[in-house]
């Protein structure tokens, strides 16, 4: 990653000014560093290493090697839903970037412009973020009932026929794709305005006194500007999105219902990591490869991401 | 591992609580009680006050989990050392993979005589296949079949049909009358499992299922195949948009009288006549392939009560669950939590339940969870997935059967041929 | 600049109409917290029978309410303080600093977001046993804090970046010290940026009920999601007063942040100011 910060290097004249500054910075890292260790990194590492057992239950019986990374990625019974699952994670993140951080985008430079009602507006649309997902998923499982949901309701208004959203293959997925969205809005919202806030006044004055209309304004002034805040909307969007799991869950099941039509990664690791009340069983040793494999696509993405964003915020 | 444990070290040092209190350190004469059973915990309260009184000195306390969380919490203090010193346990795979564990107590005639008072079919629900030990007390046999809201069917002027044209035929004359006639949807998946189980078993018939048991035949046999299509006929008997009612919707709606049946077991009984007392129930088979052919309802045993083996109070817990063995805990319980009690001599009060009880003696089983649900895939996870494809209509009942036969055959070695 | 009205009014009325999506749930959620569960789903979006408070006086008498309120709230903001000021050192050290372990340090710290913790329960069961923290808050607030550090960390690191190096390197030739450097000339502008870090991880630790379940077994100690699980059966949820507890249990957080919010149209003023 490029550190863009070459003025630090003046104060390091001295060896002991470095050593000092090498023991500031370690103070700096030290009580994260330390936390994220001991609760995160420890003893996810400790179940990383079931990934490489067989489980018949919930101990390990024997040291398979790589057996279960083959069987998630080869073998019929998992592999199908591996990549099923990855498919529509995708569909997920895609689907995200445009509905809900396209709107956020939008929302933010609305919210920008100060009309009147801006502060208000700012505190409504992060409301729904404060909601627990399963008040959030419970609401629009029945917004979007067949019986007597207000979506088919509104459509039959204007003569359309609806459909039981959650429960056609077609469409489960792109509901719980906008619950998501409504949901988690206002939080890419308010880091593009964050964003949008550090461009100084002048710059959007100059770029107003010289005729640029407001998509030019979105488009060619502001949106290269506000590149930190979308590399971090990005990132988030993606793992987030990678590990999907509370709201699907809730509105679908650790299954995916209909049929698998709604599964994806997160839902496939929890059900065959830890089973279901009323149907799988616990199975670590192939949840665990799942998680590793997962982590691995998500890391590996995600640096390679921030190498291309970064870049890109730079050049502007 | 070392710097490790030099970081425990130092961040108890720092936090200064090393001596901070752990689960339930065991008090003598305290027995705690885990399950997932939230809404019986008035039930349990009391009849743990009678053990008490019958064994002064000894209390239990009881503590419920939410039920979809309850197997993680569970393993993940039994995995600590910790955890309740009496466990409510799954029964059959699900008991089996925290038995092999080594995580429940072997239960015998010598630390519990009282195993006795159980059938054979009882005990080995919560039994290790590989040693053939019994680690639980079973609680209770659950029937699965229709249950039928009496008021609504009068009202409507339709009587309960016993054959599968009947059976269809009805739910046209419940339609025309604005009343759906059966309230389940495919939303949600352990109850597509059981819908298709109800409604097959009648099909297939008990000896086509111990042939599939030993191999001679599997899922994928036509018979089996046609007891599946016969499925998609009920279509027109359930809600509107049934692909989009989940379990929850299904249960208002029969409660509330929109629909006259619901498809599920026994253990719906309790909660609907409590949910709305005024509701008249009743129970029935489901419809026979034709006049005059047998019908069965399906069975299987539900839960147990296991004891930990790291319980810091055997000799208590071993207490509690020898009188959860005997009639003095299974009579009141069964009459309050209304279900059947897996004792021998226990008979059901409640008229309804004693004619479930009757029905059981017909019974089959419900092949998929007593069978098939001891690696993965499971029969039922193989079975509910087919069943929503097939109603969305992205799979033929000849691909669902295939897929079970294909699934199981992973682990079941009849199907490996 | 004529067709300026029309457009703001355009604006406004799309906003005013995304205001009304946003809100319109959140209405059916506060009327389905004065129905029963018949009710809710007979006429989930009718204006309640009555407004009597039966769930809400059932939550009060089935569970110590007030009690797991208080613990939720101290659990919360401990984390949250831990998550802000721990997340705002490192990322202070990543963005500002040029040392050769940044990268790895700040990817270290990503990571944490990309595996659910959920996987490791068992080995972090016996982690916080070993260190006496079973049963305790503090072991939940310490394992709160090491789940939120990599957001935190990640969106402060973000915004850290971005700031002008001419004010730190004009404080640095006054002579002012590196502590001095941060706390007062650089974290101000950082302000919107940890408002969202804290809010963004406060409503899912508020909210969750599966650590507290694992790691909490005494009642006094148990918190409000954890104390509303009574209410889900293994076959029947009593949604009424879940939505009860829920709606109460979002009022807080919900104060907090329009509290916070304004912290968040200061930061406004003083960036655009520079």
């Amino acid at each position: 990653m490029v550190q863009a910060l070459p003025e630090v290097t003046n104060c390091l004249a001295t060896p002991s000014r470095r050593w000092r500054l090498g023991a500031w910075i370690a103070l700096l890292l030290a009580p994260g560093l330390a936390i994220m260790t001991v609760f995160v990194a420890a003893p996810l590492l400790s179940s990383f290493r079931y990934a490489f057992y067989e489980f018949h239950g919930v101990l390990p019986s024997a040291f398979i090697g790589f057996a279960n990374f083959h069987d998630i990625l080869f073998d019929s019974t998992y592999a199908v839903s591996t990549w099923r699952a990855l498919a529509h994670n995708a569909i997920v993140f895609a689907s995200l970037m445009i509905v809900q951080n396209g709107l956020a985008y939008l929302i933010a430079f609305a919210l920008l412009k100060a009309l009147p009602g801006h502060r208000l507006h700012q505190v409504i649309i992060f409301l729904p973020v404060m909601l627990s997902a399963v008040i959030v998923g419970f609401l629009w499982k029945l917004f979007f009932h067949p019986l007597f949901g207000l979506v088919n309701a509104a459509l039959a208004l204007v003569g359309i026929q609806g459909l039981p959203w959650l429960g056609t293959e077609s469409t489960a997925l792109g509901a719980i794709i906008f619950t998501n969205a409504w949901h988690w809005v206002g939080f890419p919202a308010l880091i593009f305005l964050a964003g949008m806030q550090r461009i100084s006044r002048e710059t959007i004055e100059a770029a107003r006194i010289d005729g640029a209309s407001d998509t030019v304004l979105m488009t060619r002034i502001i949106w290269p500007l506000v590149a930190p805040s979308a590399t971090i909307v990005v990132i988030l969007t993606f793992i987030g999105s990678f590990n999907w799991f509370e709201l699907p869950y809730i509105m679908a099941g650790a299954t995916g219902s209909p049929g698998g039509a709604t599964d994806v990664l997160g839902l496939f690791f929890y059900r065959t990591a830890f089973g279901s009340a009323s149907s799988g069983l616990q199975d670590f040793g192939h949840g665990s490869a799942l998680a590793v494999l997962m982590f691995l696509f998500i890391a590996i993405v995600s640096a390679l991401a921030l190498r291309v964003l970064r870049a890109r915020e730079i050049e502007t | 591992m070392a710097g490790m444990k030099f970081g425990r070290r130092a961040l108890a040092a720092l936090t200064g609580l090393t001596l901070a209190s752990g689960i339930a350190a065991a008090q003598a004469g305290e027995v705690t009680f885990w399950t997932w059973r939230q809404e019986d915990r008035a039930v349990y309260t009391d009849l743990f006050a009678e053990f008490t009184k019958a064994n002064p000195g000894i209390t239990v306390k009881f503590e419920a989990f939410p039920n979809e969380n309850y197997n993680t919490i569970v393993t993940t203090a039994l995995a600590g050392g910790k955890g309740g010193d009496v466990l409510h346990a799954r029964a059959y795979g699900g008991l089996e993979a925290m038995a092999k564990a080594g995580y429940y107590l072997p239960l015998d005639k010598t630390n519990v005589p009282e195993l006795a008072n159980l059938p054979d079919d009882a005990n080995a629900s919560e039994s290790l296949r590989a040693d053939g030990k019994v680690y639980a007390v079973s609680l209770a046999g659950q029937t699965l079949g229709l249950i039928v809201n009496q008021d609504v069917l009068a009202a409507a002027g339709v009587t309960m049909a016993s054959d599968w044209d009947g059976f269809l035929g009805m739910c046209k004359a419940l339609k025309a009358k604005g009343i759906t006639p059966i309230a389940n949807g495919t939303a949600t998946p352990w109850m597509d499992a059981i819908f298709a189980t109800v409604f097959t078993n009648p099909f297939v018939g008990p000896a086509w299922t111990a042939d599939m048991l030993a191999g001679k035949t599997t899922f994928s046999d036509p018979k089996f195949i046609g007891a599946l299509a016969k499925l998609l006929d009920l279509k027109d008997c359930m809600p509107n948009g049934f692909t989009g009612v989940d379990y929850p919707t299904s249960q208002q709606l029969f409660s509330a009288g929109k629909a006259a049946i619901f498809v599920g077991g026994s253990f719906e009984i309790a909660p609907f006549r409590r949910g709305n007392p005024k509701l008249n129930l009743d129970f029935v088979a489901p419809p026979a392939p034709a006049i005059g052919q047998p019908s069965h309802v399906s069975r299987f045993f539900d839960s147990g009560f296991a004891v930990n083996a790291k319980s810091a109070n055997p000799a208590d817990a071993l207490k509690l669950v020898r009188w959860m063995a005997t009639k003095a805990f299974a009579e009141p319980a069964a009459a309050k939590l209304g279900n059947i009690s897996s004792l021998k001599d226990v008979a059901a009060a409640d008229p309804l339940l004693a004619k479930v009880a009757k029905l059981n003696e017909t019974a089959m089983p419900y092949s998929t969870l007593v069978y098939f649900r001891f690696e993965a895939p499971t029969g039922t996870d193989l079975l509910q997935d087919g069943v929503q494809k097939m109603f969305g209509g992205s799979a033929t009942p000849a691909e669902v059967g295939a897929a079970i036969t294909a699934g199981l055959s992973k682990w079941y070695k009849p199907f490996q041929k | 600049m004529r067709g300026e009205p029309i457009k703001h009014g355009l604006i406004q009325a799309l906003l005013i109409l995304n205001a009304f999506v946003m809100l319109y749930p959140l209405f059916v959620m506060v009327m389905s917290a004065f129905k029963s569960n018949a009710e809710i789903f007979a006429s989930p979006f009718a204006l309640p029978e009555s407004f009597a408070f039966t769930n809400a006086s059932r939550m009060w008498s089935e569970t110590s309410f007030i009690l797991y309120l208080l613990n939720s709230l101290i659990v919360t903001a401990a984390a949250i303080a831990a998550i802000v000021v721990f997340g705002t050192m490192a990322a202070y050290a990543i963005a500002r600093y040029p040392f050769r372990l940044s990268s790895a340090a700040f990817m270290f710290f990503l990571a944490g977001l990309m595996v659910p913790l959920k996987l490791a329960i068992i080995p972090l069961f016996i982690q916080l046993d070993s260190l006496g923290l079973i049963d305790t808050r503090l072991g939940l607030i310490l394992v709160y804090t090491a789940m939120g550090l990599p957001s935190s960390v990640f969106i402060l690191t973000g915004f850290l970046r971005t700031l002008p190096g001419e004010l730190e390197e004009s404080a640095r030739i006054e002579g002012a010290s590196e502590l001095r450097i941060m706390l007062q000339v650089m974290l101000p502008l950082a302000r919107p940026a940890m408002v969202i870090a804290a809010i963004q991880n406060a409503v899912p630790i508020w909210n969750d009920f599966f650590f507290p379940l694992v790691f909490i077994s005494s009642d006094r100690l148990k918190t409000l999601p954890q104390g509303l699980t009574v209410f889900m059966g293994e076959y029947n949820t009593d949604w009424g007063v879940l939505f009860a507890g829920l709606t109460l249990a979002a009022l807080p957080i919900t104060l907090v942040y329009i509290a916070l919010s304004r912290q968040f149209i200061a930061g406004l003023t003083q960036g655009a100011g520079k």
